[in-house]
């Protein structure tokens, strides 16, 4: 478990309820309101997309928004920045490859 | 579109802290930021702040951001957040996504605080997931309390790398090395020498080779690097790792500046490309005005000055007080600012090698190269000295703007006077009465109580504490060395954890004498 059940300087961090989301078809929980990307690295996930030219994978990298690196297929919006975007019950999270969330042809 | 007296990009430190102003002096402000709450950095902030008492030393950054955050509040100031500004145009008319929406405000002033960036480095293998920025560990581990990592290696030894190898560390994290492409380690001393003592090794000029793995990272391997950036060969080493963190340095987030036509400057001093500015924070644009890391990277104690300065000259501009006011209120706060911007690391100094001490102490070769003082070298400054009973061992080695020290002694035993960047002196004909208030002040957890005469053959030493898993009174550990190499049995005698020491707890371990001057951290035995 990679979570800080207790910080040695800010005591417990506090989260919203705990609730179930869905990702690549498999059911995840995670807290309400934190990053999408935050409750995917809890549950172990490390790659969010493969680019679009090489189907190189990529994963968080600057965590505020800004690199885009983290972006995924969210409630069938591609391109949203999991880092920043707070996870809600019942969302529907998918690998994105290129710029949507088919696979690519091998 | 919507018309206000002033309009501040970014609820950071210097936004927050200009908008503050500014609404004193009545000024109808809107604040604008991106993100979902304010505060920008400063809630990740977790260590105490150097300093002195109006730069609000020794309080950590995120309670400064509580208390900022509380004041704009009280005051009204308002902050409209996950709102992007897109665009500064002339009249200083903006632009600014709000969810799908754009709309247009046009304010009589402008305050640009949109702080800075993270710089990137690339070697074979940066894209894979596990490599990230160091901002991103902090954001990972002080907002959302989750590991980045359980195996990590810090690209960096600005003040950065620094405090996030230790953030990393308090955390339960394994930090295999703080590595840097320069030769000598660019952050404070002290924030180097706490994470050295718990045993975390430097390696310099060391740069990252590749990074290790197919679809995340799985190791990392590094080389030495020589005068003409070249890899030295056989000079490799590889760590199993699962994370790599870069603190290669902030830019300032400037577009806006530029495309609102000010005139900019590329001032490697300042982090980039800046806009040029006068003493108020404006632009050439006459109502623009900036501060903060967008201005020039320093630290967050600046950028709340900065933004002050800045908020009551845009209150000026607009005729919301006299000049003999402005001119008053900004002198003070020029004061300050010029405080903070003294010593061995001040803006101005960045690149510069500094041999000697403001006193004339040689500066410590060791500690740039390695992390930490050699103990012949600890014992030749002023805060290091020996005297009867306890009394506090100052290893605080470089100029730097800070105090808080010699205001946490009510006894007098500790002196810095009026130039807060002199080293401390210890005054060992004083009475220490052993209370622990400067181990608990220092910023740079560079302070320890040391006691010769504790019993016959053993010493008691008294090290600040703010890893996760406090040592128990009674238990038996190990006595740890400046660069946490084990030395002896330490048995802990006393663990204060009071509520004014604000979370750096007071350790205190009976060693043998000999090791007085050696021990500088305590490991629990492995259970």
């Amino acid at each position: 478990m990679n979570r800080i059940k207790e910080h040695p300087i800010l005591g417990e961090i506090k989260k919203g309820r705990l609730v179930t989301f869905h990702y690549n078809g498999q059911s995840m929980e995670g807290y309400e309101g934190e990053p999408i990307a935050v409750a995917l690295k809890a549950s172990g996930v490390l790659i969010h997309r493969y680019t679009k030219k090489l189907h190189k994978p990529r994963g968080i990298f600057c965590a505020i928004g800004r690199c885009t690196d983290c972006v995924m297929v969210v409630d069938g919006i591609p391109n949203v920045r999991t880092c920043v975007t707070p996870l809600k019950e019942g969302m529907v999270i998918l690998t994105q490859y290129g710029v949507s969330a088919e696979p690519f042809e091998v | 579109m919507e018309r206000v007296d002033l309009i501040i990009v970014g609820a950071g430190p210097s936004g927050l802290s200009a908008a503050i102003a500014a609404k004193e002096y009545g000024l109808r402000t809107v604040v604008f930021d991106e993100n979902e709450k304010p505060g920008g950095q400063l809630f990740k902030q977790i260590h105490k702040f150097f300093g002195s008492k109006e730069h609000k030393a020794k309080i950590r950054g995120y309670k400064i951001g509580q208390e900022l955050l509380k004041e704009a509040a009280e005051l009204g100031v308002e902050v409209v957040l996950n709102s992007t500004v897109i665009g500064l145009y002339q009249d200083k008319e903006i632009t600014v996504r709000i969810a799908d929406e754009i709309r247009h405000y046009k304010g009589d002033t402008i305050i640009i605080a949109t702080g800075a960036s993270e710089n990137m480095v690339m070697f074979d293998g940066w894209t894979l997931p596990g490599v990230i920025g160091a901002g991103a560990a902090q954001t990972m581990l002080n907002l959302h309390g989750i590991l980045p990592g359980n195996r990590i290696l810090m690209l960096g030894s600005g003040n950065v790398g620094l405090v996030v190898s230790y953030q990393l560390k308090q955390c339960g994290c394994d930090v295999v090395a703080v590595i840097d492409a320069a030769p000598k380690i660019g952050g404070y001393g002290v924030h180097a020498s706490k994470i050295a003592r718990t045993g975390i090794p430097f390696y310099l000029p060391y740069t990252i080779i590749k990074a290790e793995g197919t679809d995340h990272v799985t190791g990392v391997t590094i080389g030495k690097v020589d005068s003409t950036w070249n890899i030295v060969p056989g000079s490799e080493k590889h760590f199993d790792v699962d994370t790599i963190c870069l603190a290669v340095g902030l830019s300032p987030m400037s577009q806006l500046l530029k495309m609102a036509g000010c005139t900019m400057e590329d001032t490697p001093k300042k982090g980039g490309q800046v806009p040029v500015i006068n003493k108020y924070g404006e632009t050439s644009v006459s109502g623009i005005f900036v501060c903060g890391d967008v201005s020039g990277i320093e630290e967050a104690s600046s950028a709340m000055i900065e933004g002050k300065i800045a908020g009551i000259a845009a209150a000026y501009s607009l005729g919301y007080l006299s000049a003999d006011v402005q001119c008053e209120e900004t002198a003070k706060l020029e004061n300050a600012l010029s405080s903070l911007r003294q010593g061995m690391f001040a803006p101005g100094k960045r690149g510069t090698a500094i041999e000697f001490t403001e006193e004339g102490f040689p500066v410590s070769a060791h500690l740039l190269i390695n992390g930490y003082l050699s103990e012949d070298e600890a014992l030749c400054y002023p805060g290091v000295t020996k005297a009867d009973g306890v009394h506090p061992m100052i290893e605080c080695t470089q100029n730097i703007p800070c105090n808080p020290c010699q205001d946490a002694c009510q006894n007098g035993c500790i002196k810095i006077g009026e130039k807060i960047t002199s080293l401390p002196a210890v005054n060992g004909e004083q009475n220490c009465v052993g209370c622990g208030m400067c181990v608990a002040a220092c910023p740079g957890q560079a302070i320890f109580l040391v006691n010769d005469d504790y019993e016959p053959g053993f010493a008691s030493i008294t090290i600040p504490y703010e890893l996760l898993t406090l040592p128990q009174k009674g238990e038996t550990g190990i006595g740890l060395g400046r660069h946490g190499e084990i030395l002896c049995q330490a048995e802990v005698i006393e663990v204060r954890a009071a509520k004014v020491f604000d979370r750096t707890n007071l350790v205190t371990i009976k060693v043998p004498s000999q090791m007085s001057m050696k021990v500088r951290f305590y490991q629990k035995k492995e259970a």
